[in-house]
């Protein structure tokens, strides 16, 4: 138990890092292609 | 939402791309953020300051793909990104629609009652005819088709930069599960 638990600790750490590089991943991808496309939706007129 | 999928079907984990500079991708669209997607701030931007920060924003973001180009996808990306930055900048700063494109997008009436020239809404697009927008085949022509439940006009560009983020999402290389 004693062993597990330092372990369950650096695992959680693990993944709670990938996690966050994932957004911050998919975040970029978003405003690339935000920033890069332009297709107009109702060009803010409407809606 | 594939990539993950696949990951999934071949017991691996997904891995977001490994994007390098992540801030710049930041400080570039920030910027496009104030100009069109805030209201607060889009509504009293003058159209010459909105132009000249979508062309600034674009050319950043194309350093930004540039610097990340080994990853999948991203040439087709910035193939896209070089299209649509092209027609934005000999246009004036912001992407041609023509009237009849536009009018598939909002009421007929509505698009009669804009000044040709003048900018669609809030968008980053203007109002151009055809055969007074320059590179016209690269411009805001194409219409999703009507079935689709959003309404939107794109151009080829948009067509290559979603086929690039596509094409990077859904063939990220996998690693194997691990504790």
């Amino acid at each position: 138990m004693k062993n597990k638990l330092p372990q369950l600790f650096v695992f959680s750490q693990k993944i709670d890092r990938k996690k966050i590089q994932m957004i911050f991943a998919i975040l970029a991808l978003a405003m690339l292609v935000l920033g890069a496309g332009a297709p107009a939706i109702g060009g803010g007129v409407i809606g | 939402m594939v990539g993950s999928l696949n990951a999934y079907i071949k017991k691996q984990v997904f891995q977001a791309p490994d994007f390098k500079i992540t801030w710049l991708a930041v400080l570039a669209f920030a910027p496009q953020f104030f100009a069109f997607y805030l209201p607060a701030t889009r509504e009293w931007m003058p159209d010459l300051l909105v132009a000249m920060i979508l062309v600034t924003s674009q050319v950043l973001l194309l350093a930004f793909a540039y610097l990340n180009r080994k990853l999948v996808g991203m040439w087709v990306l910035i193939g896209g990104l070089v299209l649509n930055l092209a027609v934005i900048s000999v246009n004036g700063g912001f992407m041609p629609i023509s009237p009849e494109t536009a009018s598939h997008l909002v009421p007929a009436a509505l698009v009669q009652s804009m000044p040709l020239e003048s900018r669609f809404g809030k968008s980053k697009d203007i109002l151009l005819l055809p055969e007074n927008t320059h590179l016209e085949w690269l411009a805001d022509r194409l219409i999703a088709p009507q079935w689709f439940p959003l309404q939107v006009a794109y151009s080829v560009g948009d067509i290559l930069i979603a086929t690039g983020a596509f094409w990077m999402l859904a063939h990220q290389p996998l690693k194997k599960e691990s504790l």
